[in-house]
């Protein structure tokens, strides 16, 4: 815990962290000013409930992205968790089985992506595409393209449920920004992992077990992913073989705007969070805007852009003058 | 004594599976599947389906090889070729001029390529990051320029780009050799080539030896983007239209393709022909798949399988 | 030894993807968008019913792994032609861009049947369909009567480009169009998917304090704005497109008011019977309209039975 509070205290930290969130409040601030639909307590709510179910995603893939490789199956992982979670909990009518489904098959995808990349030694965007594809495939062949409807009031909670006030999902992403932060900032483990990516030579060379770290991350990734599938469950209340499959790219988007880079090493689960509301707060400025939907693509486009550009130029500024 | 080793046939099999690629092991293994299973597959005129087929994605596929060689990816390509073929489209329908719309869609092309490549270089941007954006920006200046619907009217000329045949043989496997060779010249008798090939160890390096390493890191880019310009005639004379979303998501078709083949991230290595061979491969899939009848579902999930056992019979290889 | 192992695994592989194709009678082929939509699904299912009971063909279905992708559609025609199944059913993804597609079935001389949108060029057979425009336009003003003709809607659209939502789309606008007292608020993509609509309505309900009506262009959206709906305390009138099961369910629980319904397994079957008919030499008209249908508290009856467990009706009930 002292680490943690050093950690905080040291400013260079504390700089990176600001002017991250410089950029948030600029996306804001623009917006306030824009339409007075947006600062409210409501719609900041909502925000930050859409932004903490991307974030959920997005949170597993960044520990794989610090290892320098890329997770391209969470989406389909997402999708099929999801189905047989519902699929389970449809038959058994237990909502704890269906927790453990959703968990467990996003766990056992994880291993799967972890073993094609570390005993197989392929390359993780191949592995990760492969597996996509083939998860698409399987969940396509056993649900048929039906939806499975209707969960339980208890199940729902986690997803559309409010706990004095505040929806959620908020709180869960709140668990997950700490824990997050805690294993990469303050274990062994999460010190591991950032060495792996920044030299995985060096890493092993200085006895750190490359192969057990990596599978770790994937695995994290993967259940990261299983435990998001439930919340999305829980908030759309069907399942069907495509949910997730538009998620991908936001995700790993948000990783990025984040400040994490995916040459490994460096990068903050925290980053990741501002990534993700950046991203949920461009789509909600258009749509509060009414902007046009073929200019919509652009305008992420262009956000995705600024957003790490302005970054690094606030860093670069800080840290020369 | 003479140290003669009698190799035995097992042993010199072996010996010649280690040799040969992944991707081409996968689609030797492919073609003599298909030609078991579907007595159409060896025919010539199909054949000259697949090979025209791949043609599109061959050409960006190629400068992918280049810019995953300099440790970045191009996430825009596909989006920039729809952009491209809407545009050729566009200035056709208004102006009726082939000529000037090859222009005009070459010049587009270049012009966003080089400007991805400036912002990675000159602002030192992840270039994931970069085109990601750029990707954006190509699918909403498509969708604005068509509104959203098909563009037809484009005359009968630019066809034959894509069913033209010339001694037998159709013009866009011409043009797909062509795009090849200028490629292969590039990369590897060039400047620029010894630049792309280098970069894979230390661009500090060959800053200090006076290299041009900013002007050739956002050529690879600008080259991308020329290609899709390129590319884009073939796809607008294909649908005989140009169309907002004809291209979109091509480029993980490309970027796979480029890995199958044996480029690699990581150790950036790159090999051209591995390339070609993973296009081609992933051409007879599906054409394969198609001409057996499997469900979409099967075909989903083969495609990913194929990428995952090319690299495994490399990993395997530089295992034994 | 191994060797052999290897040969049984490979032979048995080959036997079981084998297995899809070959079969007696008629071959038919048919080709739909996407695997994604579940009025495609529907489609196959009527196709599928109609080939049983015409005791006749085998039905291969081509759906491109890309969902909507013009591309993967023109590349499984160049190969279905090379397989020459006797006919053919074919939805073209955009009716503009399958121009040339259907060009080389005509060439090929093998007879092929339009189904659902109207092909710009090439020569069919005949035209199965309903269309999303009037499917929209209809279910738009069960929503205008529901509302009395006043208050403000909002629409949820699917994927920009394709060619079903700017229909979809233009029916809605349409039905309001033609209500002097409604107003629309604001068109905002919503992609087809379910959480994203989702998230949009929930902007939208932010946005907007007086809501009054929400047409989304498919069911699944449909689904998704009703959830934001709910977890809003809001209340406004939704109607969606496809008539799919889970709708029928909505519809009956009464959360949502209506969808739109484009008789897909209908379209389904009359499509491959037109095809049957035709290889048989029988008659068949020129064109088969289903009316659009709007799924209703009031007619939810007819829809009790989901598309698997449906029967083709005989072509003597429908064709005149």
């Amino acid at each position: 815990m002292t680490n943690l509070l050093s950690e905080i205290k040291d400013s260079a930290q504390l700089k990176n962290l600001f002017f991250r969130l410089l950029v948030v409040f600029i996306i804001c601030f623009t917006l306030s000013f824009l339409t007075e639909a947006f600062f409210t307590v409501n719609n900041l709510l909502n925000v930050l409930r859409q932004a903490s179910l991307l974030f959920l995603m997005a949170s597993g893939v960044t520990l794989v992205i610090l290892t320098a490789g890329i997770d391209l199956s969470i989406g389909a992982n997402v999708g099929m968790s999801a189905c047989l979670a519902a699929v389970v909990m449809t038959n058994t009518g237990s909502t704890l089985l269906g927790f453990l489904t959703g968990i467990g098959s996003g766990m056992l995808i994880g291993v799967g992506n972890g073993l094609l990349v570390t005993t197989l030694r392929l390359p993780s965007f191949i592995a990760t595409y492969g597996m996509l594809w083939i998860l698409h495939g399987v969940t396509y062949y056993f649900m048929g393209g039906a939806t499975i409807n209707g969960f339980d009031k208890s199940f729902r909670f986690i997803g559309s449920g409010y706990l004095y006030g505040v929806p959620v999902p908020i709180y869960i992403m709140l668990i997950f920004l700490v824990v997050g932060t805690l294993f990469t900032k303050d274990t062994v483990y999460g010190q591991q992992v950032y060495a792996v990516g920044a030299n995985p030579v060096a890493a092993r060379l200085s006895g750190v077990p490359v192969n057990r770290r990596l599978m770790l991350v994937y695995i994290l990734s993967g259940m990261t992913a299983g435990l998001a599938s439930l919340v999305y469950l829980a908030r759309l209340n069907s399942a069907e073989g495509d949910i997730g499959e538009a998620l991908t790219l936001p995700a790993i988007a948000a990783v990025l705007i984040g400040g994490t880079s995916l040459f490994g090493g460096i990068g903050t689960i925290f980053g990741t969070l501002i990534g993700a509301l950046i991203l949920t707060l461009v789509l909600n400025g258009m749509n509060i805007l009414s902007i046009d939907g073929n200019w919509q693509a652009l305008v992420t486009g262009v956000i995705i852009i600024l957003s790490v550009l302005l970054d690094l130029v606030f860093r670069r500024k800080s840290s020369t003058g | 004594m003479n140290n003669v080793t009698l190799k035995s046939p097992r042993v010199q099999l072996g010996i010649l599976f280690n040799c040969i690629p992944g991707v081409a092991l996968m689609l030797f293994v492919c073609m003599i599947s298909f030609a078991i299973l579907s007595p159409d597959f060896l025919s010539l005129g199909n054949l000259k389906n697949v090979g025209v087929q791949s043609t599109i994605l061959l050409m960006i596929s190629l400068p992918m090889t280049l810019v995953i060689m300099t440790e970045g990816i191009d996430m825009s390509i596909g989006a920039l070729l729809t952009f491209c073929g809407v545009v050729v489209a566009y200035v056709l329908a208004n102006t009726h001029s082939l000529p000037l719309a090859i222009f005009v869609a070459l010049m587009t092309g270049l012009i966003i390529g080089a400007m991805n490549g400036a912002i990675i270089v000159y602002f030192s941007m992840p270039p994931f990051v970069v085109t990601l954006g750029m990707l954006g920006i190509c699918q909403s200046l498509a969708l604005v320029l068509t509104d959203g619907q098909s563009i037809t009217d484009v005359g009968e000329t630019i066809g034959l780009s894509y069913n033209g045949i010339f001694l037998g043989i159709p013009i866009p496997i011409y043009i797909g050799i062509l795009c090849y060779f200028v490629t292969y010249t590039l990369l590897y008798h060039t400047r620029f080539g010894t630049y792309v090939n280098a970069i894979g160890g230390n661009r500090e390096a060959l800053k200090l030896a006076g290299v041009k390493t900013n002007f050739y890191h956002v050529a690879v880019y600008a080259f991308s983007g020329l290609m899709a310009g390129l590319a884009s005639i073939l796809l607008t004379a294909r649908m005989s239209a140009g169309h907002p979303t004809a291209a979109i998501g091509m480029e993980f078709d490309a970027i796979a393709a480029v890995i199958v083949g044996g480029t690699s991230f990581e150790k950036g290595n790159g090999w051209l022909f591995g390339t070609f061979l993973g296009v081609i491969t992933v051409g007879v899939l599906r054409n394969g798949l198609n001409l057996v009848g499997v469900p979409s579902s099967v075909q989903v999930a083969s495609i990913g399988l194929l990428v995952l056992v090319a690299l495994l019979l490399d990993s395997f290889k530089s295992k034994t | 030894m191994q060797n052999n192992k290897l040969t049984l695994v490979l032979a048995t592989a080959m036997t079981l993807i084998a297995g899809h194709a070959f079969a007696d009678g008629e071959k038919i082929a048919v080709f739909t968008k996407n695997s994604t939509n579940p009025f495609f699904q529907a489609f196959r299912l009527g196709a599928d019913s109609a080939a049983k009971q015409m005791n006749a063909a085998a039905v291969t279905h081509y759906v491109p792994t890309k969902p909507d992708s013009i591309p993967e559609q023109l590349s499984a025609i160049d190969d279905v032609v090379v397989k020459k199944p006797n006919a053919i059913v074919l939805i073209p993804v955009d009716y503009k861009a399958i121009t040339p597609g259907v060009k080389k079935i005509n060439e090929a001389g093998i007879p092929v049947i339009n189904a659902t949108d109207h092909s710009e060029g090439g020569s069919f057979v005949n035209f199965v369909g309903a269309d999303d425009y009037s499917t929209a336009l209809a279910a738009g003003k069960a929503l205008v009567k529901a509302l009395n003709g006043k208050g403000n809607v909002v629409i949820i659209e699917g994927v920009r480009g394709v060619l079903g939502n700017t229909n979809r789309v233009n029916g809605f606008k349409k039905a309001i169009e033609e209500a002097p007292e409604m107003k629309i608020l604001t068109s905002q993509p919503g992609n087809y998917q379910r959480l994203q609509a989702l998230q949009v309505m929930e902007n939208l309900i932010q946005t907007y304090p007086k809501i009054d009506g929400v047409m989304t262009a498919n069911d699944a959206m449909a689904s998704g704005a009703i959830e934001a709906l709910e977890g809003s305390n809001r209340k406004a009138l939704v109607i969606g497109i496809n008539g799919s099961k889970e709708a029928v369910e909505s519809i009956k629980a009464g959360k949502m008011l209506a969808s739109g319904d484009a008789a897909p397994f209908l379209q389904g079957c009359f499509s491959t019977m037109s095809a049957i008919r035709t290889l048989r030499k029988l008659p068949i008209p020129k064109e088969i309209i289903f009316p659009p249908m709007v799924v209703e508290k009031a007619n939810l009856a007819n829809y009790d039975t989901p598309p698997e467990k449906q029967v083709c009706p005989t072509w003597a009930s429908v064709v005149k």
